[in-house]
């Protein structure tokens, strides 16, 4: 086994390699090296960060010093590692499937250019996830973002895409600016860069600087991870932005900010109040509701996606806010199960996310469209499609078997866990927080219905989805490999969340392993910290059951309450597995051997006896979203553009024409505002320029004299 | 029939302002004596004509009837108004081989579908008329195929049909996302035969657009060539719920070309038979009113005294539906005063329970929710779509034909004509509680004044001519058109009935409400597709 | 709320005892022609009268095909030589003429059946009398029938009207739609032979033209208990009528 340094060496030059390749190969056969050698560099990356998790060894090299600056540091602790390894996680799979995707492009734009840019977006993110002083991190940082851009603006010929990529640019450098600026406070008090001797030099920060720091950090970086109110960005670069870039947007970029977030605030400078962690907690749960909203009432599918990818950063969010509060109110146990439950939501959704994401790219380039008005019955001409689109959709709508289900049911656990905290005040934002993620949760559902059964299930709507064929196994195959990570992460949380566990710990400053997974399940025993009677009560309740052949332990408990009043809350979605298998497989098997001599007939869907069942005549996905729209009104604020009745000869009504616009309730109350009054001030201060030289002499003498005073004075 | 002579002044009047109006293109033929005013109008004045009687002078529009000679189609126009302004008939003959009509639906809607009716089954062409096609027939029957023609052979099934493949359905709302809902033609538990398709763009149906003539038998087409009898039969059975009334109609007009007088006492029989099916017809609608808000006890109790006057008609007269009544010249079966008085009495105890549901659905305010102010219909719309019966009477029109175009004795009896302003499902309601009590008095008045003497006229032949028959059945006013050969066959049958007039303007009540209303606004209306499509 | 819950229990049972025991009250049926036993001259006059060509003759007696009746009572009322007129209800009867058997419906059927209804362009005395089943009278809940407005859960197909010409696709449909087992029921005299309104340009000769219909039940409309008797003989429950439905009702009946 390599050591993680020369693992991440290899790695460094097989992205160099892969932008020679990609500069030197034609057009066709791009896509292909850009699969390989993408793959590849996956691989080594997963394997380098899979070893710093697995074994603890911090891995950290010095590369050069600067003058007047400071060393530049490259680490790779727990943290960075599990964010590596989630990285190459997605990475691999749409690598692989950008080879049978990309070809859609050739001729119209250039896919030299596009690997170019892949693989620098892949060393960049990497170098970002690895940096040990602020410098590096910062130049990584601006080079993922700029390449990020290029990725994003790949089809540059449409007006569409040169818009949304700019303004997804511009958010970004804002949010860099403002993180700049917090770490630049942290810089100021230890005097160097490198981000161990800023944690220790933190400890002596004023309350004030704390709280700079903080603001600055988590809604800078909170523009990256598409957090209200910086979350404009997001829906709008979607669906300008080709199928797997997509993936990797929501996969992978996303993190990056909800890394700096941690980074900043559970190691650098811990939150030690509650006021920030409330904070976060709120953003999160707020950004959860509006994401989940727009994205049931979207017919895009990539928009809606895009929505439901800011709904999902929002649980992390909100996740980690609560783990922040618990952190500050001196419960590092219940702190540290939060952090594991926002870890392995972010986890879930990269995967979920990204499958859904090829998915979209896959029904796109096969109908020809976004639309999921225009969609329909896909299910028959796209079955494989279907299939692992069917799992993507179980997962983020938090159905076990599958991973969605297990993170979703440990953040709602841990805010339930508010209990043990002492102001009644919190408790309320809490439980409304905690309300406000399960009406999130019953929306997504909703949403999720939605966009499988609109797109999939029924009749075609169009003539795009009458001509869609099954796609090429090269982008099956990694569909199926993200939809089988899927299941096995919901299946076996037993194993990943004490390596979860170990990531987290040191922000938490506690193991909470025992706490979720117990051991003395297959130890039929009790130990020092849960006593006899205890596992007894246990044991009653079945929880040896098949310990002798069933592998592992299959249950997540959370317990609260005294030893001799435990109340224990238990999850297994291993057991549920198996439970869903053995009851489908005899339903299967019953339902056979009855039926064995009943005649089968089949016949077309009924519908109430009409000659043909039309498209017109059929659910469109509006129509089933609509009563969200109407019951949220106050939200959506829909502006009636066309309310016009055509009548001939004053009694045939020949038409009635209803148009709607939305504009978002961010972009309503605060930025189209914002935007108003700086228009508004530019426009009154430019009344200064009146164009006569006299005046600006004028000026220029005012400014003099203004500025000799002021150094006469001070 | 008979007119007192000061009713027939205001058609005096009409019959000269007529003639001062449009001298050359109208000749008018007043036949006073009758409360009738025939004229005959070209074409170029047609729509004027038409819309200054419906508009202006406030008639009625009754029946569109076209028939066919030789060399052109005459086309009919029957107005009516109150008392004293009769009945109005405009005459305009097309010639075949020009056989295009100016249309005036846009002046007096209530033609509209009599015209789209008469372009699908004789193949006329109403200028102008922006929604010919796709009426009576459906899709898969061809162009210029029209079963009423005389050489269309009606006795079998036309072969010669393909179903359109490019067909689609009429689109009226344009927003996006919309689609059309469909319902049936087979959908509630015994709801009849006919298609909905709801628009809507989510959340609330923005418009209805119904298809009828799922039920259609053509008894127009195959009453041709049949005896007055045979057609009597027809008329009895093509709706069954308002058997007697139709068959009423039917007798009167046959009853007119003969020229024969009915005794009185069959008269009264006709008035007591045609009220008590009133009475049941009126119960039954309760009930499917009651029934389609889910108020299952109230509904049962309807529907246990629906059952009860079924009963009591069929120990009457042998037949629940009082099928095979009536006859030309008067009715078959006669009653003694003691039995009629029996059930007189019955039927004023089954009419205290009705009156005790109608108390106690005054005071279910969850049961008024549903109807009060769902699928109203408002006035001008009701006179502008001509609607008739408790329909009409709900959204303030007062127009009854018991009372404006008295028939078979009814200016004798005294009764009130209900009348309501709201429009809504709950004034519908009302209408029908209250002309259900008016029922049960007009019976009790009849039986207890029923004069003697025969129940049918001595017989008689029927020779050639024609005439309108009308009744007020239960659910609006109806009218019959029967034309004989010498040999007293029928040679052409034109019924308009009160739920074709009424399904005209049921997309006024299903307009912009949600979806769970909609059983509530038909039960309501209480049409009858079969009566419609005929 | 609980007014009506008073009003109903003060109501009591209406409820009809058939099938248990025969229901006597007056008026819950308008009877049927039945033969008579007459020489041929003082037949023909009735014969004759008949407009559906219901009345033949047989050798000595006037034969009634049922099929056609529509309960106009030109047969009875003023005319010389009226045929008998029989009351009572129990008038459904099997319209299978071929010897194939058809499965019966198991045991389970005859206690839980669902019943879908079409309409094939009755007018509304049929209807009118359908909708009587499901309401106190008659009530067929007791009897473990249920009305059911899809074909895919239903097991006996009611339909009534002489199946329209636009109905008849409807129709098909609704019954290709059936699981097996399934049987069909003709209410009413439209259903069975087209009543006086088919055969036409418009309207189909009865339900068998479009679709095998197993059981029928005369009348114009029949009456609720016939139409209940019909459900029972479809489940086995009952027997059937002394009624043939024999022939064919093809030819233009009305001339």
């Amino acid at each position: 086994m390599m050591e993680t340094g020369n693992f991440l060496v290899l790695f460094l030059s097989l992205c160099g390699i892969g932008v020679i390749l990609s500069a030197l190969f034609r057009d066709r056969k791009n896509p292909l090296i850009l699969a390989w050698v993408a793959s590849l560099a996956a691989i080594v990356i997963l394997a380098a960060s899979g070893k710093v998790l697995l074994t603890g060894r911090l891995w950290q090299t010095e590369l050069w010093t600067l003058p007047l600056l400071g060393t530049l540091v490259l680490k790779m602790d727990r943290l960075s590692a599990f964010f590596i390894f989630v990285t190459g996680l997605v990475f691999l799979p749409v690598s692989v499937f950008s080879a049978g995707y990309m070809p859609k492009y050739l001729g119209r734009y250039n896919l030299r250019t596009f690997s170019v840019f892949y693989h620098l977006l892949f060393g960049s993110t990497v170098l970002v996830l690895a940096s040990g002083d602020i410098l590096s991190f910062l130049m990584a940082w601006e080079a993922m973002s700029i390449f990020c851009y290029l990725l994003v603006n790949f089809e540059h010929e449409r007006e569409e895409t040169t818009r949304s990529g700019f303004l997804m640019l511009a958010m970004s450098e804002a949010g860099t600016l403002m993180a700049a600026l917090a770490f630049l406070i942290l810089a100021k008090a230890s005097g160097t860069i490198d981000f161990a001797s800023l944690k220790s030099a933190s400890t002596d920060l004023g309350t004030m600087a704390r709280w700079w720091v903080f603001l600055l950090a988590f809604f800078g970086f909170g523009v990256k991870a598409a957090l209200v109110p910086g979350n404009t960005w997001l829906p709008r670069a979607h669906p300008v932005a080709t199928g797997n870039v997509s993936a990797l947007l929501s996969g992978i970029i996303l993190n990056l900010g909800i890394y700096g977030i941690v980074r900043v605030n559970a190691d650098l400078l811990p939150v030690s109040q509650i006021g920030p962690g409330l904070i976060v907690l709120v953003v999160g749960s707020v950004s959860a509701l509006v994401g989940i909203l727009y994205a049931t009432t979207e017919n895009d599918m990539k928009k809606m996606l895009a929505h439901s990818s800011i709904e999902n950063m929002g649980i992390v969010t909100a996740g980690l806010g609560a783990g922040f509060v618990f952190m500050a109110s001196d419960h590092p146990v219940l702190a540290g199960i939060a952090f594991i439950a926002a870890f392995y939501h972010l986890m879930n959704h990269s995967l979920y996310k990204s499958l859904l994401f090829l998915g979209a790219g896959a029904i796109d380039s096969s109908v020809g469209s976004r639309d999921m008005d225009r969609f329909g019955g896909l299910i028959k001409q796209m079955p494989w499609t279907a299939f692992f689109f069917l799992a993507g959709t179980l997962s983020i709508a938090a159905l076990p078997p599958f991973n969605g289900f297990v993170s979703e049911w440990l953040t709602l656990q841990t805010m339930l866990q508010s209990a043990a905290l002492s102001s009644a005040g919190i408790k309320i934002v809490f439980a409304l927080c905690g309300a406000g993620l399960a009406l999130t949760a019953a929306l997504a559902v909703t949403c999720f219905v939605k966009a499988f059964s609109m797109s999939f299930l029924g009749m075609t709507r169009s003539s795009g989805a009458r001509k869609a064929k099954e796609i090429s196994r090269s982008m099956l195959i990694p569909m199926a490999i993200l939809a089988i990570s899927c299941l096995l992460l919901g299946v076996l949380p037993t194993y990943i969340i004490p390596v979860l566990d170990q990531t987290v710990s040191p922000p938490a400053q506690e193991s909470v392993v025992d706490e979720l997974v117990p051991s003395f399940f297959t130890l039929g025993k009790g130990d020092a910290k849960f006593g006899e009677a205890f596992v007894s009560e246990f044991h009653d309740l079945g929880a040896q059951t098949g310990k002798d052949f069933l592998p592992g332990r299959g249950l997540v408990v959370l317990h609260r309450g005294s030893e001799k009043n435990p109340v224990i809350f238990a999850m297994s979605s291993s057991y549920s597995l198996v439970m869903l298998l053995l009851l489908l497989g005899g339903t299967f098997v019953a339902v056979r051997m009855l039926t064995k001599e009943r005649k089968v007939t089949r016949q077309p869907a009924w519908d109430g006896g009409v000659r043909r069942l039309l498209p017109e005549m059929v659910y469109t996905a509006t129509a089933f979203s609509n009563p969200v729209r109407v019951v949220f009104n106050a939200i959506f604020r829909p502006s009636t553009v066309e309310d016009t009745k055509e009548t001939v000869a004053k009694h045939f009504r020949t038409a009635i024409k209803n148009g709607r616009k939305e504009v978002h309730i961010v972009d309503r109350t605060i930025f189209h505002p914002v935007v108003e009054f700086m228009q508004s001030t530019s426009m009154f201060l430019g009344k200064m320029h009146s164009g006569s030289v006299n005046v600006y002499t004028a000026y220029v003498i005012v400014s003099l004299i203004a500025v000799l005073v002021v150094q006469l004075l001070f | 029939m008979e007119r007192l002579l000061h009713d027939t002044v205001s058609l005096n009047n009409l019959s000269e302002e007529i003639a001062l109006r449009w001298p050359e293109q109208v000749r008018v033929n007043p036949d006073l004596q009758n409360g009738l005013c025939r004229m005959e109008c070209e074409a170029s004045v047609l729509t004027e004509v038409c819309s200054w009687l419906f508009s202006k002078m406030g008639y009625s529009f009754a029946s569109l009837i076209v028939e066919e000679e030789p060399a052109e189609f005459p086309l009919r126009y029957i107005f009516y108004g109150d008392l004293e302004n009769g009945q109005v008939h405009i005459l305009h003959r097309i010639l075949k081989t020009k056989a295009t009509v100016p249309s005036i639906s846009h002046f007096v809607h209530a033609t509209d579908w009599h015209e789209r009716e008469a372009e699908d089954l004789f193949g006329l062409v109403f200028e102008d008329h922006p929604r010919l096609g796709d009426f009576v027939l459906h899709e898969e029957w061809p162009e210029g195929v029209n079963p009423m023609r005389i050489d269309f052979d009606a006795s079998k099934a036309y072969v010669h049909r393909e179903v359109n493949p490019y067909w689609r359905p009429v689109r009226i709302v344009q927003a996006p996302g919309a689609f059309m809902m469909p319902i049936g033609p087979i959908y509630s538990d015994f709801a009849e035969s006919a298609h909905f398709l709801l628009e809507t763009v989510g959340e609330d149906v923005i418009r209805t657009i119904p298809r009828f003539f799922y039920k259609y038998r053509g008894v127009e087409k195959i009453a041709e060539g049949r005896t007055i009898d045979q057609v009597l039969l027809l008329a009895e059975r093509f709706s069954g719920t308002s058997a007697f009334a139709h068959s009423l109609a039917f007798c009167q007009a046959v009853e007119e070309i003969s020229r024969v007088e009915v005794p009185p006492r069959a008269k009264a029989l006709r008035i007591f038979l045609a009220e008590l099916e009133r009475l049941r017809h009126h119960v039954a609608s309760i009930a499917s009113i009651c029934g389609s808000t889910a108020l299952a006890v109230a509904t049962s109790q309807a529907i246990i005294l629906e059952e009860e006057l079924l009963r009591l008609c069929c120990a009457l007269t042998g037949h629940r539906y009082l099928f095979g009544l009536n006859t030309p010249g008067g009715v078959v079966m006669d009653f003694t005063n003691e039995t009629l008085r029996k059930l007189v009495d019955t039927a004023q105890g089954l009419f205290k329970k009705l009156e005790e549901l109608k108390e106690m659905l005054r005071f279910s305010s969850s049961f008024l929710d549903r109807l009060e102010e769902v699928g109203t219909v408002s006035s001008e719309s009701a006179v502008s779509y001509g609607l008739v019966g408790p329909v009409a009477r709900a959204s303030g029109i007062n127009r009854d034909l018991r009372r404006v175009l008295p028939y078979s004795g009814y200016e004798k009896v005294e009764f009130i004509i209900p009348c309501e302003q709201e429009g809504d499902g709950y004034a519908r309601l009302r209408i029908l509680f209250s002309e259900a009590e008016q029922s049960e008095n007009i019976i009790r008045q009849v039986a207890s004044s029923l004069p003697s003497g025969p129940i049918l006229s001595p017989p008689f032949a029927v020779p050639r001519g024609a005439a309108l028959g009308w009744a007020e059945a239960p659910k609006g006013a109806t009218f019959h058109w029967v034309r004989t050969a010498e040999d007293g066959r029928v040679v052409r049958y034109r019924v308009t009935p009160p739920s074709f007039t009424n399904w005209h303007g049921f997309h006024l009540a299903a307009e912009d409400f949600a979806f769970q209303d909609f059983p509530i606004i038909m039960a309501t209306f209480g049409l009858s597709n079969a009566e419609s499509d005929r | 709320m609980s007014k009506w819950v008073l009003k109903g229990l003060q109501t009591g049972i209406k409820t009809t005892s058939y099938p248990g025991r025969e229901e006597l009250a007056s008026g819950v049926s308008p009877g049927l022609p039945g033969g008579k036993k007459e020489s041929g001259d003082e037949a023909l006059p009735v014969i004759s009268r008949c407009p559906t060509r219901a009345l033949s003759q047989a050798g000595q007696q006037i034969r009634v095909d049922y099929r056609r009746c529509i309960h106009c009572f030109r047969c009875l009322r003023g005319v010389q030589g009226a045929v008998d007129w029989n009351s009572g209800y129990e008038w459904a009867a099997s319209m299978i003429t071929s010897d194939e058997t058809t499965p019966k419906f198991g045991k389970v059927f005859g206690r839980s059946l669902h019943i879908l209804f079409v309409d094939g362009g009755a007018c509304g005395a049929c209807l009118s009398e359908l909708e009587q089943i499901n309401k106190p009278f008659y009530n067929i809940h007791r009897l473990g029938f249920f009305i059911t407005p899809t074909p895919r859960d239903s097991d006996v197909l009611l339909v009534a009207g002489p199946v329209t010409d636009h109905m008849r696709l409807p129709l098909q449909k609704a019954f290709a739609s059936m699981p097996t087992p399934k049987r069909v029921l003709a209410v009413g005299a439209c259903a069975l032979s087209g009543g006086i309104f088919g055969p036409s340009f418009a309207s189909e000769a009865g339900v068998s033209k479009s679709i095998p219909a197993d059981i029928g039940v005369p009348g114009c409309p029949p009456p609720p208990l016939a139409i209940i008797h019909g459900l029972l003989l479809a489940v086995s429950r009952k027997p059937s009528a002394s009624l043939t439905f024999s022939g064919s009702v093809d030819g233009r009946k009305n001339s």
